[in-house]
């Protein structure tokens, strides 16, 4: 691999990865305030490429609104089902959490399939489609978008649980729902802003990165695997981290298809990723289970 | 002679910032009833907790019958005959106040999956034999009529001496009670001093871990005071009673 | 939760079940549905296992199909490349994706529910690319073609008639197993597990064991399962062994029940005649009916929609023997 290509393999692993990192941060958010994994992230990520698709497109609205729109439909979305599945779901087991959220996924994976059909769908880029020459590579200026606001919203979202009532409420409940209950702090409140805000994290890397790498319905579960496994790596508590894990992964993925050794073609693409998750899970898993008994 | 059946030393397990037992040495002889008792969160459930396995220690050693038990897993410990109660006494709901019991009987049956699959005659025998065994711990707590019911039908009082005759079914050697007394009525109270008696009687060693001081100085042999994680007195129920550190450590508790 | 009603019901149950079974196959009475049964009774005995992981020891599965599919690939290439006797070729296969599931399956549990959730469903996409990619060994995303059918010395099991009997044979077998491992010292354990994880390992009972246990067992069931159902179509491809499979295969769990042995053949039967015969001609809906059924189903129902009529019919059952009594 020549100087140029590697750097081509980084960009666009770093383009990637920021997707990762941004559906990653949706399941931490979630996790952390209440210990459910959201199988349904990915689908959030679907939604809001679809969603600007029909709106800038079929509707012919202009661009920002569309955009606007899209992660606050999707928004709407993640509150809906928090309340409408989750919440009613009364005395719900782990099993039957997990249970509930892969299906609120498959739900919404139909529903997307009929309502758009099986074909990919391109939204319009940005600003233009021409790539920018950079040290040796081309980037295109969708890329940088999808960098730039990843980059924007994990400052914002840092700020936000660290600065704002919301956010430190939400903060301390992830540390102690039990003590955050004790000062006051609303649990079921809380879960259903943390399920909006992963709607719309995810809603917002859909948006951007739809239409570069294209969106279909069936995109969730991908995405939502390798945004858990960014999640993975930063524990589920530690945002920077997630992000961290998102564009390491993002990257590995991109460097894995460009050496191409072997009998691994770029159809394996898909699998480093699983296999990293694997080897994460099992290699934590002492630490995991460890931790799991203290409590 | 009284062999030492479980003894500690120096042990000590810290939860990130906190230390929740600090260098505590413990020696329990076989054969007699044995308590530990302290204020509210002075480690007497963690050092069960350390003691059975469910967590690994931060330093220090544990000794049962002499062999350390530092990597043996909590399952294989029940196996060596070291078994205990809970607080929140965690029955298992799914399934009848019998076969709680014969389930106790786990580690000291053998028939396994390929005998139950085909149900061969050595699963059938087996089988007789842990509900025969079942049904007389279930008749030595006095739950005997109650075998078909749920066994989270029973009011806690019976919950809890269905939990114990769970661990005997186990036939332990060192048996640990975790607050069998909590929500008991006194009439209660009597007859689990009573069933502890028995079991002491039938030659197994009890060690517990008590609020209710009635119920620890009227059945316990030797008493091991901890508090804040340290052990700040032992003896017998008498010399404990009239401790000044215990005193002085219970003055801001209430004492029975 | 009822006393248990152990009654003449349940053996006149069971005797129906066996007579309305041996009956289907015939053209004057069900015998159109006979492909439609077969598929059921293969079903049913992948659902099985997952009924007892998930139900039993409250492990999320979501690449069950992984196994079914790796049952599927080995008898069908060691029985038509290697040209192996089927039936060896079958146990070959059950014993590899067994011991494939052994491997696997020991730091697997270690890890807790949600995360266990995505590591199967993580190996369950990874099983799915290899049988799509390794196309040398597998015919690639189209598949392989003339797998023989399985046979007894002379009698070669050639028609949907036959093959419905093996099948379910098979089957009930796999269900009476499942059955006397449920009622034995090892189904107790596996309930305490279900019960209290911490009670279970404070008695002596090795938990993560257990847990590798059945989760061994659900594989080979479905590596059986798989074997029956290419020597059954004599083809084999990857796609009946996709993501969606795998839900499907939740789904049938969750209608039986996740702890019912026998409650298999009611999610199986419910959720293939749903896909089969009623929605196709649905499209996509389809995904969001299975999404829709997961959802209602847990939250309403949580153990399962067939031991909820169960437990109801057992208390109008009760009422009216109350009632008979009283007059």
């Amino acid at each position: 691999m020549s100087a140029d290509q590697f750097v081509q393999y980084l960009i666009s692993g770093l383009t990637q990865g920021s997707i990762y990192a941004l559906v990653g941060l949706g399941f931490t958010i979630i996790y952390a305030v209440t210990r459910i994994i959201n199988f349904a992230q990915g689908e959030f990520v679907m939604l809001g490429g679809m969603l600007s698709f029909t709106l800038a497109i079929s509707a012919g609205l202009h661009l920002v609104p569309a955009l606007l729109l899209s992660v606050l439909i999707a928004t709407a979305m993640g509150a809906i089902m928090y309340l409408l599945a989750i919440r009613t779901a009364k005395r719900a087991s782990a099993v039957s959490l997990i249970i509930l959220t892969i299906g609120a996924a498959i739900f919404i994976r139909g529903i997307a399939g009929e309502l758009w059909g099986v074909d990919f769908v391109r939204p319009p880029f940005f600003t233009g489609r021409e790539s920018i020459s950079f040290l040796g590579a081309y980037i295109h200026p969708q890329a940088l978008w999808i960098i730039g606001t990843t980059i924007v919203v994990t400052i914002l979202l840092h700020l936000f649980l660290s600065y704002t009532m919301v956010g430190k409420a939400l903060k301390a409940c992830a540390i102690s729902p039990r003590a955050a209950g004790l000062v006051g702090i609303d649990a079921k409140a809380m879960a259903l802003i943390a399920f909006a805000i992963a709607a719309a994290l995810g809603a917002i890397g859909g948006v951007v990165m739809a239409p570069l790498t294209l969106t279909a319905y069936n995109v969730g579960v991908m995405l939502g695997l390798k945004g858990f496994v960014a999640a993975s790596i930063g524990g589920f508590k530690n945002p920077l981290a997630t992000v961290a894990g998102g564009i390491v992964l993002g990257i590995v993925e991109s460097l894995a298809v460009g050496v191409d050794w072997g009998p691994f073609t770029s159809s394996y693409k898909d699998a480093i990723a699983l296999v990293v998750l694997l080897l994460i899970l099992i290699l934590r898993s002492g630490r995991l289970a460890a931790e799991e008994r203290e409590s | 002679m009284s062999e030492v059946i479980l003894e500690t030393r120096g042990l000590t397990k810290v939860f990130g910032g906190l230390v929740a037992l600090d260098k505590v040495d413990l020696s329990t002889e076989a054969g007699k009833i044995s308590a530990i008792i302290g204020p509210n969160g002075a480690g007497k459930t963690t050092l069960f907790n350390l003691i059975t396995g469910v967590y690994p220690a931060s330093e220090g050693e544990i000794y049962f019958r002499g062999t350390p038990l530092r990597n043996t897993p909590a399952h294989k410990r029940a196996e060596l005959g070291i078994v205990r109660t809970f607080q929140q006494v965690h029955l298992f709901g799914n399934m009848t106040v019998l076969e709680n019991v014969m389930t106790g009987q786990h580690p000291r049956s053998k028939y396994g999956f390929l005998e139950a699959a085909l149900r061969l005659p050595k699963a059938h025998r087996e089988e007789e034999a842990i509900s025969l065994k079942a049904m007389k711990y279930l008749n030595l707590v006095g739950l005997g009529m109650h075998a078909e019911q749920d066994a989270l039908s029973l009011p806690l009082g019976q919950q809890k001496l269905l939990a114990i005759a769970r661990a005997l079914a186990t036939e332990p050697q060192l048996l640990l009670l975790d607050e069998p007394g909590a929500g008991l009525n006194t009439l209660e109270k009597q007859e689990l001093s009573d069933l502890i008696r028995r079991i002491r009687e039938a030659g197994t060693t009890v060690l517990l871990v008590e609020h209710d001081m009635p119920l620890v100085m009227g059945l316990a042999e030797w008493v091991t005071v901890l508090d804040s994680g340290q052990k700040i007195a032992e003896g017998t129920a008498a010399q404990i009673q009239r401790d000044q550190r215990v005193i002085s450590a219970y003055l801001g508790e209430e004492v029975e | 939760m009822l006393a248990k009603i152990k009654s003449k019901w349940t053996y006149l149950a069971i005797a129906a079940l066996l007579v309305f079974l041996i009956l289907v196959p015939f053209d004057w009475f069900l015998g159109q549905y006979k492909g439609l049964a077969i598929f059921i009774g293969i079903s049913t005995m992948v659902t099985v296992g997952l009924c007892l992981l998930m139900g039993y020891t409250g492990q999320v599965s979501l690449g069950q199909a992984a196994f079914y599919g790796l049952g599927a690939y080995f008898s069908a290439v060691l029985s038509k490349t290697y040209d192996v006797n089927p039936w060896l070729a079958m146990l070959i296969a059950a014993i590899a994706t067994g011991g494939f599931a052994y491997v696997i399956g020991y730091p697997i549990f270690r890890l807790r529910g949600n995360y266990l959730a995505m590591a199967t469903l993580g190996l369950g996409l990874i099983m799915w690319i290899l049988f799509r990619q390794l196309s040398q060994f597998t015919g690639g995303p189209d598949g392989m073609a003339g797998i023989p059918y399985l046979s007894i010395g002379s009698f070669v099991f050639d028609t949907s008639f036959k093959r419905y009997f093996l099948v379910w044979f098979f089957c009930l077998a796999i269900l009476l197993i499942s059955q006397n491992i449920v009622q034995s010292r090892t189904g107790r354990a596996l309930r305490a597990i279900h019960g209290s994880e911490a009670a279970a390992e404070s008695i002596g009972i090795n938990v993560a064991q257990f847990k590798v246990k059945i989760f061994v067992l659900s594989a080979v069931y479905a590596s059986l399962a798989g074997s029956l159902f290419v020597h059954h179509l004599r083809f084999v491809s990857p796609q009946p062994f996709d993501f969606l499979a795998s839900v499907k295969l939740v789904v049938m769990a969750v209608i039986g029940g996740l702890a019912s042995v026998w409650g298999a053949i009611f999610g199986a039967g419910t959720t293939r005649i749903l896909s089969d015969e009623l929605l196709l001609s649905f499209g996509e809906w389809d995904i969001a009916i299975y999404g829709l059924i997961l959802m209602l189903v847990m939250i309403f129902t949580p153990e399962g929609l067939f031991v909820k009529l169960k437990d109801v019919f057992g208390r109008l059952r009760l009422r009216h023997s109350e009632r008979g009594a009283e007059s």
